[in-house]
């Protein structure tokens, strides 16, 4: 009795697709149908894979979000920030700041520049 | 075809209001308003004022994966209405403005998408120091209407929820606890949803995705900021359900671009896809985070021993039970099938409703069986666990009575709101909830389910004076409040983190008492993050 109940229950959006069209066929037919946020396609669905980080995990997650940006920025690969890079890079929090973490005044930051200015800011994951 | 053919000479209000001056009888006004598709108002609409413009838009928005409005077609226009509402004996005025906005790639320039938004701005405020919130709902592939008219704008649709008694049409009323006293408001659609499309080259699925869709909300933002000259406002972000996970990506992405954010709100959150058991519909993964929410719903319908009254001090117990009793019981049942305990199970029933026998065959219960099993004869709602309805009967029949009873009733509304309030009119249907979520790109930072938590942190070390506060219902069977607040502890003790959980659903703000509480806490919030 349960075991029909879970299997049913477990499958009620697929039910809701019998009800009305789903897929990409179906774009505009299945628009106007409540709400089913957050819900998953089962094509996109996986066994939960990464684990839930925390901690000094998190703060290397954290670290590689800024490097990736630091990076896409840095035009000349050169491991450095000009005022130029940062600005025409994406990374505006740097240009906006920039006098500021560039404490040198050489017109270059270095990531370490960047980190070291926003721990100062009160940032404690990096 | 898209952007051509404007009628900007010919407003249907003007039209509207000649043939019923012609007219001047009443069978004749009632067959204007009919040709004006009337939809959701009530009233003809009202001669426009000094400052205001109506707008027919007559390109035609779609909302299919591969539609996209032709290149060099689209215009920024807008419809501008003046409003005034009275909060607690005193006068806002405010306008309102429904239109497009155009966005751009940052590093290219090339046009990517017509957003549409609301905004609802106080009149005479100072752009620098009045604050300015952007509001979207998620799905993903929904409008922002429920945001809209359903929580803190100047007009709500009362519901009644979780009663399902309320006589339809529902009326659009005006909000005493809007925002707006606090904040300006911006209500904006995501591509392929309401009237918001994709430019060519791109189609609407370009934005399909968690990545290229914070992006899109970013470069909205951006424009919004820059078309409104309110680089100085303090900004926030209130995002809910999939909203809550584009918040985290796009904090980060905001914080990235140098345009700092003051305050997130967190409506409902699924932070991360990974730990919602009922989201990744993957039976070897613990639905413990539901726990102290199943305890709460059956408290709600007294089928606890004893009798919990107050849910606070119920969550507290629920909280700790959980962490020290149910979640390693569910582990080790997981891990190796070990049975649990009979005197687990006469807790799980006592604290739950639901009984021993069903325990001890499902002890990991995911929350759709939970809605099944808790009252035999009934389905309870999975957004608002307080609405029920017989199970063969229409409100059960889509799977959340709470939300069917409510569904329609939005989308109906919101035409009519457009048209007759907000003098925006287009011959497209508002779409409230597209299809995008069937073909999103959900993966994110190398796994295939967004984990949107790190995206925060990283946002609040780029801005470590960021705040946020997460708000929850205790009966929402989508976005438990437990895995809330086990997802955002991950980010450490942190005084910038705020959590406050309120009865109610997933929509909070549709419970009368929860959404002043909530309004409460969010003049506060507001207040907090504007004090640095």
């Amino acid at each position: 009795m349960t075991m029909t109940i879970r299997s049913l229950t477990r499958g009620w959006p697929l039910a809701l697709c019998m009800a009305m069209p789903c897929g990409a066929a179906a774009a505009d037919a299945a628009a106007q149908v409540p709400m089913r946020d957050p819900w998953v396609p089962p094509a996109a669905r996986q066994a939960a894979s990464a684990a839930s980080t925390h901690g000094a995990a998190l703060n290397s997650q954290v670290e590689r979000k800024l490097r990736s940006s630091f990076d896409a920025a840095d035009a000349d690969h050169d491991g450095s920030l000009t005022l130029a890079e940062a600005r025409a890079g994406g990374f505006g929090m740097v240009a906006e700041h920039f006098e500021r973490i560039d404490t040198r005044r050489s017109g270059r930051v270095s990531f370490e520049d960047v980190k070291r200015y926003l721990r100062g800011r009160g940032a404690t994951t990096l | 075809m898209a952007g051509q053919n404007r009628r900007m000479n010919k407003p249907p209000g003007a039209r509207c209001r000649s043939l019923i001056a012609a007219a001047l009888l009443a069978s004749l006004a009632s067959l204007a308003l009919t040709a004006c598709g009337g939809g959701g108002g009530s009233s003809t609409p009202p001669t426009l004022g000094a400052g205001e413009k109506a707008l027919d838009d007559a390109t035609v928005y779609a909302t299919g994966s591969h539609d996209a409005l032709p290149a060099g077609t689209t215009t920024e226009a807008a419809a501008i209405t003046k409003h005034s509402i009275t909060l607690k004996g005193k006068a806002l005025d405010y306008t309102a403005t429904a239109g497009h906005l155009v966005t751009r790639d940052p590093l290219s320039n090339a046009p990517q998408a017509s957003f549409f938004y609301v905004a609802y701005t106080a009149d005479g405020a100072s752009a620098a120091t009045r604050p300015l919130t952007f509001f979207y709902n998620g799905g993903p592939g929904s409008a922002s209407i429920w945001l809209h008219l359903g929580s803190f704008g100047p007009k709500r649709l009362a519901t009644g929820e979780p009663s399902t008694s309320a006589a339809k049409p529902f009326p659009l009323v005006d909000n005493a606890e809007t925002l707006l006293d606090t904040s300006d408001l911006v209500f904006i659609d995501a591509i392929g949803t309401g009237y918001s499309e994709a430019i060519a080259p791109n189609t609407n699925q370009s934005f399909w995705g968690v990545d290229k869709d914070a992006a899109a909300f970013r470069d909205f933002i951006v424009r919004y900021l820059a078309k409104n000259a309110r680089h100085s406002s303090p900004t926030f972000l209130f995002g809910e359900s999939y909203g809550t996970t584009r918040s985290g990506v796009l904090a980060h992405l905001m914080e990235t671009a140098g345009v700092p954010l003051k305050g997130v709100v967190l409506q409902s959150s699924v932070m991360n896809y990974g730990s919602n058991c009922g989201v990744t519909g993957d039976d070897s993964m613990s639905c413990a985070g539901y726990f102290p929410s199943y305890g709460e719903v059956g408290a709600y319908y007294r089928l606890t021993l004893p009798a919990q009254p107050d849910p606070d001090s119920f969550a507290a117990q629920l909280r700790s039970f959980t962490h020290t009793s149910y979640e390693p019981a569910v582990s080790n049942w997981l891990a190796h099938h070990t049975p649990p305990a009979s005197g687990l199970l006469a807790q799980l029933q006592d604290l739950t409703g639901i009984s021993t026998a069903l325990w001890k065959t499902h002890l990991n219960l995911d929350p759709s069986s939970f809605q099944v099993d808790l009252i035999p004869s009934v389905l309870i709602g999975r957004y608002d666990a307080r609405v029920s309805a017989p199970k063969g009967s229409a409100l059960a029949a889509e799977g959340d009575p709470s939300s069917t009873f409510i569904s329609d009733e939005f989308a109906r509304t919101m035409g009519g709101y457009l048209r007759n309030t907000l003098r925006y009119t287009n011959a497209s249907t508002y779409i409230t909830l597209s299809n995008a979520i069937n073909s999103w790109d959900f993966r994110h930072d190398g796994v295939a389910l967004p984990d949107a938590i790190p995206d925060l942190a990283a946002a609040m070390a780029l801005n470590p004076a960021l705040k946020v506060l997460s708000v929850s219902g205790y009966h929402d069977l989508a976005t438990p409040f437990y895995q809330t607040e086990k997802d955002l502890a991950r980010l450490g003790a942190n005084p910038n983190i705020r959590i406050e959980v309120y009865n109610g659903g997933h929509m909070t703000y549709l419970d009368d008492d929860s959404r002043a509480q909530e309004k409460n806490d969010l003049r506060s919030f507001y207040q907090q993050a504007l004090a640095q």
